[in-house]
């Protein structure tokens, strides 16, 4: 009975102690390792037997800074030659943690998908023509053929470049890779890239 | 020692009129003294069935309202008294009676202790869920179970997270109390539920005034109180089961609770209690919601010891869920969540599973409470309690890779609350509370998330000093009381690279004046003017990314000053014999109400673009009237109604605020046969609500159109021996009618829920 009636000044006591041991932690840099800054478009020119010949041209468009708010995307002007056949490969990088995204999009090929828009892809009058050449067969579009037409109806164009994460890809339509209702076949956009593109 | 018959009851507000009953029988009575008939002024009357009382005004007189027909155990107690007890028997006239105590001097016997039960007594309006209404509500979470008290609506993201609100405010602008403990965990996130079981309480209440002087800052709009009933003092065991089912998400939820007393020390008591709740993806009308699953599993318990002057309870309560978030709300940007909004619902029609993926949320909250008071003389008494609160957020989102396994939002928030308060009470009915009021809190990001932090890291110390006092003569009753708080506030993060550290500090005197009149027996006015305040919160000073739900940039403002509110909330309440009503008018000013508004800007990235938000503050002004009542029509025979309408408006900007509850009502017939515990009721009921026609400049889209639902619902009360049954069939969205609410804030992207079928099985024994 004694000690209960001395409850209240335990329990003053406690909580005197909880207080003083309770404080919040020193913050922590995080490595933001979802993060893509980099996006460079390889084009190989392909022979007349489909074999890359000569150096790839490279267009990148990056932002230092990711998805975080700060400053705008710088993205390069994509200059192709009217009548060829090209071979692009997408490389994503994230150069802060000094990391090949590709790689990882290539590990989970189920779960993405390149689909290329914008007036260079879609419409009558679109210059290129995609198809997806990914090494095992499957739709990624971490490598594909691009091939201009001979007398482009216009020099400039937009080239659209959306990479799909989660998708379901027996969408009927996802294998398309200008497949406009990609959002139909669920899933969410890892990148959306719009790039100039003037033929010569 | 002198043995003196000392009885400690504490009652549970002064009338807590439900809603939607049929019952409107009373208790009238008269309390004097046996030697010389005067009246007894400060009795204490307990109707045991109830769980609720009253106390006798200066005539001696008392009245209990909303009966239902049956047989109740009237007890009355008045210091150095003898007690009354009298089971009487209600049919379909009110009872009224005069009693005459007798001095216990002549009775030396034993002396009696009873449990405690701390209430709100306030002059604010106060609405409370019990009995058969909680049972309705069984196995919904807090924001769902509480839209059953008009003027309660509920803000949420999907159907399994539900935040209440209570006149148009939410989140961090009304309070949470788990058994009398401020509940502090992330609630400035929209899609932050409350971290509490709602099947820890036999009594849910709320306070709908401004309450920052009782309960401390941030108690703007209102208060919600999730109480346990009284642990009990004697050996009388009692168990409480509880058995669910509902096709829709094909949910199952099992709780039990237990408590008991001991028989070798008189005045110990405890309690224990737990739930199970687990489901699946809902169903929408015309479709299955991807990912919309749910598992919770929640325990407390609570260990009570109570003496002629000294009281002491120890709880503890731990609350765990993790639910699916709607894939298809998940967007990669501002075109996906175009794109998602356009099409109206989700774009794949989804299947039943149990399994919950990424995006997700695990939620941990354990709440440890120690609470003791002691009696220093028949009118003093002081208190303290300790409350020590964790709690563990974690956010999944879909990533890439090992990425997957990683909370992408991973906060750990530590709260100790310390509370040392007086109470007094005297004979010419003056009665009050002076205290004092220290909140310690810790948040940190736990590292390894790679994302970087939504809010800093910060450090947090509110202290606060209050004192209130009640003045009451016969059918008058007037409070006034006054606070003052000081806050600081540090805080810590990396921006790029660079620790930035911020000392902030907040102070804000409030004040209440509030009256209650009782015009006739049937018929009671309140009237409460309250200020309150809020001071800024951490995501609304420092917010600086990207979040993923909404395809947003949200933007913080270091600078924002504290939210001051003045709120005036008026009540007339009538209960007659058949015939109850409640009518509730509220005028809430808000300076410096804090709000996010869209820039108009969008930012760009390679991921795609973004709408940009920023933290603004303008003033708001909020009015509204909250209305419910009920008629008996014969003895089987009701019906109720009820309804709120609110408006809210920017007056910097003369428009309007998003996510402000449209105009809505319900009304139902009900049919009862049988006597009070061996009854069958059958209620079919129409819930109305409309199109919100005041919408903000700025919205992804328009708000969706009206609905009305029609819901059914049949109770069976038997008794097994001595044991109580209750068999419920309730059937919500009857004709599976395909609606959003504007609440929702997964409008967007979906219809609401469809029909739902739930069985409860409750036995009592």
């Amino acid at each position: 009975m004694k000690t209960l009636q001395k409850l209240p000044l335990y329990l003053l006591s406690a909580g005197v102690f909880a207080f003083a041991s309770c404080e919040s932690d020193d913050p922590v840099i995080e490595n933001d390792g979802e993060l893509i800054t980099d996006v460079t478009l390889h084009f190989t020119e392909l022979d007349e037997a489909g074999n890359p010949t000569g150096p790839a041209m490279t267009f990148t468009a990056y932002d230092s800074e990711g998805i975080e708010v700060g400053t705008a995307p710088t993205v390069e002007t994509v200059n192709l030659a009217s009548g060829k056949s090209y071979l692009l490969e997408i490389e994503v990088a994230n150069s802060i943690e000094n990391e090949d995204i590709t790689e990882e999009i290539l590990e989970e090929s189920d779960e993405h998908q390149f689909y290329f828009l914008g007036s260079a892809f879609v419409g009558t009058t679109a210059p290129l023509t995609y198809s997806y050449n990914d090494d095992n067969g499957e739709l990624i579009g971490v490598k594909g053929t691009v091939m201009v037409v001979e007398s482009p109806a216009t020099n400039n164009a937009q080239i659209r470049i959306i990479l799909r994460h989660d998708l379901d890809k027996n969408y009927p339509g996802a294998d398309n890779p200008n497949f406009e209702n990609y959002n139909s076949a669920g899933g969410e956009s890892d990148l959306d890239i719009t790039f100039p593109l003037v033929i010569e | 020692m002198k043995k003196i018959k000392l009885v400690l009851l504490f009652l549970c507000g002064l009338a807590n009129l439900s809603f939607g009953q049929d019952c409107n029988l009373a208790i009238r009575g008269k309390v004097i003294h046996l030697e010389n008939n005067e009246s007894i002024p400060g009795a204490y009357i307990w109707i045991e069935e109830i769980k609720n009382g009253a106390i006798t005004d200066l005539d001696g007189n008392f009245q209990i309202w909303n009966l239902c027909p049956g047989t109740y155990t009237i007890k009355i107690q008045y210091l150095g008294h003898q007690d009354i007890t009298e089971t009487i028997e209600l049919k379909s006239n009110s009872f009224n009676k005069t009693y005459r105590m007798e001095d216990s001097a002549l009775d030396l016997d034993g002396v009696e202790v009873h449990g405690h039960k701390d209430a709100v007594q306030t002059t604010s309006t106060v609405s409370a869920l019990y009995g058969e209404g909680l049972l309705e509500a069984r196995g919904e979470n807090l924001g769902e179970s509480l839209k059953r008290i008009s003027g309660v609506t509920s803000f949420s993201t999907g159907n399994s997270i539900s935040k209440p609100v209570i006149h148009g405010l939410h989140s961090n602008r009304i309070m949470i109390l788990n058994n009398g403990v401020r509940l502090e965990g992330q609630q400035w996130g929209a899609e932050h539920a409350p971290e509490i079981d709602p099947f820890l309480a036999d009594e849910i209440t709320v306070v709908k005034g401004a309450e920052t002087v009782r309960f401390g800052p941030e108690a703007m709009g209102g208060v919600i109180l999730v109480n346990p009933g009284e642990l009990p003092t004697k050996k009388d065991g009692k168990t409480d089961l509880y058995l669910l089912g509902a096709t829709n998400g094909r949910m199952g939820n099992l709780s039990i609770t237990h408590e008991n007393g001991s028989e070798k020390i008189q005045g110990l008591g405890y309690r224990i209690q737990g739930s199970v709740k687990r489901a699946g993806n809902i169903q929408s009308p015309d479709y299955y919601q991807s990912n919309t699953g749910l598992s919770e599993m929640n325990f407390s318990g609570t260990i009570g010891y109570t003496r002629a002057k000294l009281g002491t309870e120890l709880y503890f309560s731990h609350f765990n869920t993790e639910l699916g978030i709607l894939t298809d709300s998940h967007t990669g940007n501002l075109s996906d969540l175009e794109a998602i909004i356009e099409n109206g619902r989700p774009f794949s029609d989804g299947e039943f599973t149990y399994d919950i993926l990424n995006p997700k949320q695990k939620v941990s909250h354990n709440l440890l409470k120690l609470k003791s008071h002691y009696h220093i003389n028949p009118h003093w008494k002081a208190n303290i309690q300790y409350g020590y609160q964790a709690n563990h957020r974690r956010e999944f989102d879909k990533r890439r890779g090992d990425l997957n396994e990683k909370a992408s939002l991973d906060l750990e928030l530590y709260t100790n609350t310390l509370d040392l308060f007086v109470d007094h009470t005297h004979e010419n009915a003056l009665s009050g509370t002076w205290g004092f009021n220290l909140i310690q809190q810790a948040n940190s990001n736990v590292p390894g998330t790679g994302v970087t932090p939504l809010i800093p890291n910060y450090d947090m110390l509110n202290a606060g000093a209050y004192m209130m006092e009640k003045y009451s003569k016969g059918p008058f009753e007037v409070e006034i009381g006054a606070r003052f708080d000081y806050r600081t506030v540090a805080t810590a993060r990396f921006v790029d690279n660079e620790l930035e550290e911020r000392d902030l500090s907040y102070q804000n005197f409030t004040a209440f004046l509030g009256a209650y009149y009782q015009i006739s027996p049937s018929l009671t006015f309140s009237t409460n003017l309250g200020s309150a305040w809020r001071p800024p919160n951490v995501n609304e000073l420092f917010s600086q990314g990207l979040h993923h739900g909404a395809a947003a940039v949200e933007i913080g403002d270091p600078d924002l000053d504290s939210e001051k509110s003045l709120k005036w909330v008026n009540t007339l309440e009538f209960s007659g014999n058949q015939t109850s009503f409640e009518l509730t008018g509220y005028a809430n000013r808000i300076a410096d109400y804090i709000y996010l508004n869209p820039t108009g800007e969008v930012y760009v990235s390679l991921r795609g673009t973004f709408n940009v938000y920023e933290y603004l503050q303008a003033d708001a002004f909020l009015y509204g009237f909250d209305f419910s009542g009920s008629h008996q029509f014969t003895n089987r025979l009701s019906a109720y109604v009820k309804g709120s309408i609110i408006r809210a408006k920017n007056l910097d900007t003369e428009s309007y605020f998003p996510f402000i509850p449209s105009d809505r009502m319900d009304w139902g017939v009900a049919y009862k046969i049988g006597q009070e515990g061996n009854s069958h009721k059958f209620t079919v009921s129409n819930q109305l609500v409309a199109r919100q026609k005041r919408e903000p400049d700025f919205d992804l889209a328009p708000a969706p159109a009206g609905y009305a639902l029609v819901n059914f619902n049949y109770l069976k009360q038997f008794p097994i021996g001595e044991n109580k049954m209750n068999v419920g069939l309730q059937i919500s969205n009857l004709f599976n009618t395909s609606y959003k609410e504007y609440m929702n804030r997964f409008r967007y992207f979906t219809d609401d829920i469809g029909r739902n079928i739930t069985l409860k099985l409750n036995y009592q024994f």
